[in-house]
């Protein structure tokens, strides 16, 4: 991993839907620098824009206009082809349910995108016994998703995400569907991810009390940023 | 690419392993069924044509039909050519015959029917009419002033409710007058009555050919000498090498003679068979197609998300592609089991048309067909479905 330099930089993001005569500024001249390792909380109202960001910089989506540089790539300029590699080589997704693949055990459902990626299958089961482990499931590898709790779910997703090593972590609300005890063992992790491996993390949330974990947070009011506290940026 | 392939079929494997078995079960018998349609209407198809052809040859026309020379209406020497054509290499036998129409009357009912003169020893080394006795005995070679009287003509004592003209009901032992065109008139008595399932044979008088020469004055009187061949389905090659043993007379096949009514016959089931068919496989797309889109749209979050980790919509559609495949494949073998369990079951209890008995008859290039087809068609039915609807935004299919 490049040292120095953003992860995430944008400039006027724009996102406008339209629908017949109105339009919904959903974000609204959007500018941030996210420096590497950092981890980034995303919070605000419901309806604020916080998916929406995410969706833009998880390549999801395509912004109406702005400048978007990720991990030193301009990604606007991206085909769609491209923007799948992309996703798939240098960012990691984890979204308010798991969605894992039910008729495929946790180790097979991180398995997947890493054998995608073209590694050997020996490689593959070292990486995916590895990050299984490093997200505490090393015991249940071959539990199918039906078998686990939410939580334990959830850090199948979260080791799916990291599996293929990406620059960045997306994470949309993925403590939504959780109670607090799982919640925070999530969290845990997360943070730990981000100190231990150094992995820039950017996590939406609407929860109070995530603020603790976050290195920085953007708070957004109808698409705009309109407080950013933490490292480095004097609010 | 090739890794792509390899993941669509990890990913299929499991999905199959540990997915619903009864909906896959019951798919697969669909195709299955689908299978064995498509393959057992053509071969009964098939079946009816070998056994009206074999009762073309053994009750109509034998394999070769000989005819006089052009221009003339007998032929010359009948009992020297025969003994001729039995000498020939791959012929088993040859009979002589005299056909003529003649005035048929019974009980002052008259009917203008096909007589025809024939040896009977003979014409039993060639034809099969002797097995179609239905009642009273076939004609001796010693026979004088008998007659074996086709079913058909022969009527019922109810004449109204027959079809054609018939006797009103002839039976064996029973005196019927016969008026040859030369206006000579003979009584004959009925020594049998035939069933063959054709009306060369039904609507038909036999006699002695004694008898007939005695009518018509002549020695040894023949319009058409019929040929029996060892092989069937050689019979173009025999009609040559009849014409280089010097056989100046018209020879053609039993297949010149049918061959315009055998390719009717074909031609309506070829109708029939080619809607059976087109059925058969639009009920297998429209299975399998539901089948796949029932569990695309059903997984229709869960795949926008894989896509969003960067997995391509085209692995998922391959995957989707193997799933039918897979089922293609399974139908495929259980419907051939059960073609042989039908097999099977009708080599036991044959299916028995007018004709007699058919026994299905399996073409490798039928089956193979079926089997392409089969494939193609589940190729087309998990490629539409996973093509068209991994073809939203993936935020959409996100959102569901
Ligand atoms: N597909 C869409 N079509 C129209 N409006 C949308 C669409 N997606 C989001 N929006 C609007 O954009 C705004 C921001 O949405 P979103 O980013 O989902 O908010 P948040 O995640 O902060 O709750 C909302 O007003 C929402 O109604
Ligand atoms: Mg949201």
């Amino acid at each position: 991993m490049r040292s120095g330099g953003n992860m995430i930089r944008g400039e006027g993001l724009t996102r406008i839907y339209r629908m017949g005569a109105s339009e919904v500024r959903a974000l609204d001249g959007v500018d941030l620098n996210i420096p590497r390792g950092e981890f980034v909380g995303v919070m605000g109202a419901s309806g604020s824009g916080k998916s929406t960001l995410l969706h833009m910089i998880g390549l999801l989506d395509r912004p109406t206009a702005g400048v978007l540089e990720i991990d030193g790539v301009d990604v606007t300029r991206l085909s769609e082809r491209q923007r799948t590699l992309f996703r798939l080589n240098r960012l990691g997704y984890v979204f308010q349910d798991y969605a894992l693949v039910p008729e495929l055990t946790a180790q097979e459902n991180v398995y997947l995108p890493s054998k995608v990626r073209g590694m050997s299958v020996r490689e593959c089961n070292l990486v995916c016994q590895d990050i299984l482990e490093r997200v505490g499931l090393k015991d249940r590898m071959n539990f199918l998703p039906g078998e686990m709790s939410g939580g334990e779910q959830q850090r199948v997703a979260i080791a799916r995400a990291l599996v293929n090593r990406p620059a960045l972590l997306l994470a949309d609300e993925p403590c939504a569907n959780l109670d607090t005890k799982n919640s925070v063992l999530i969290l845990d992790l997360i943070r730990s991810l981000n100190r231990e491996l150094g992995q820039t993390v950017m996590m939406v949330s609407h929860e109070e009390w995530h603020r603790q974990y976050f290195d920085r947070v953007i708070f957004l009011r109808d698409g705009k940023i309109v407080d950013e506290v933490g490292a480095g940026s004097a609010p | 690419m090739l890794e792509e392939e390899q993941v669509a079929l990890y990913l299929t494997a499991r999905l199959i392993a540990r997915g619903n078995k009864g909906t896959l079960f019951l798919t697969i018998m669909i195709l299955a069924m689908v299978f064995v349609n498509l393959v057992f209407l053509p071969s009964i198809i098939a079946g009816v044509v070998v056994l009206f052809n074999q009762r073309t040859i053994d009750y109509s026309y034998g394999n070769l039909i000989v005819e006089p020379r052009p221009g003339e209406l007998r032929i010359e020497n009948p009992s020297q050519l025969v003994q001729k054509i039995n000498g020939i290499p791959g012929v088993v036998a040859s009979t002589p015959r005299y056909s003529t129409g003649a005035t048929v009357v019974f009980r002052g009912r008259s009917t203008s029917p096909l007589v025809i003169g024939i040896d009977p020893a003979r014409e039993q080394e060639v034809m099969r009419i002797f097995a179609s006795v239905q009642s009273g005995d076939y004609l001796s070679p010693s026979d004088t002033g008998e007659a074996l009287v086709g079913e058909t003509l022969a009527g019922s004592d109810d004449p109204e409710g027959d079809s054609t003209p018939t006797l009103g009901g002839v039976v064996v032992g029973k005196t019927i007058e016969i008026t040859f065109p030369n206006g000579f008139t003979q009584a004959f008595r009925v020594k049998g009555i035939l069933k063959a399932g054709t009306s060369s044979v039904d609507n038909a008088v036999f006699l002695h050919r004694r008898d007939m020469a005695r009518v018509l004055g002549e020695a040894d009187p023949a319009n058409t000498i019929l040929v029996r061949t060892e092989t069937t389905g050689k019979d173009a090659e025999m009609r040559l090498t009849l014409m280089q043993y010097g056989v100046q007379e018209k020879i053609w096949t039993w297949q010149d003679k049918s061959a315009e009514f055998l390719a009717s016959i074909v031609g309506s089931f070829g109708i029939i068979n080619v809607i059976s068919t087109l059925v058969s496989l639009i009920i297998a797309v429209v299975v399998i197609f539901i089948v796949i889109f029932i569990s695309i749209v059903y997984r229709r979050r869960q795949i926008g998300i894989l896509r969003a980790i960067g997995i391509d919509r085209s692995l998922i559609i391959k995957s989707y592609i193997l799933q039918a495949l897979f089922i293609c494949t399974c139908g495929t073998l259980a419907g051939g089991m059960l073609l042989i369990a039908v097999l099977q079951y009708l080599a036991v209890n044959p299916l028995i048309f007018p004709g007699g008995p058919v026994q299905p008859a399996l073409e490798t290039g039928l089956i193979a067909q079926s089997v392409l087809s089969l494939y193609i068609v589940s190729v087309l039915a998990g490629y539409l479905p996973s093509w068209l609807t991994t073809r939203e935004e993936i935020l959409d299919a996100i959102r569901g």
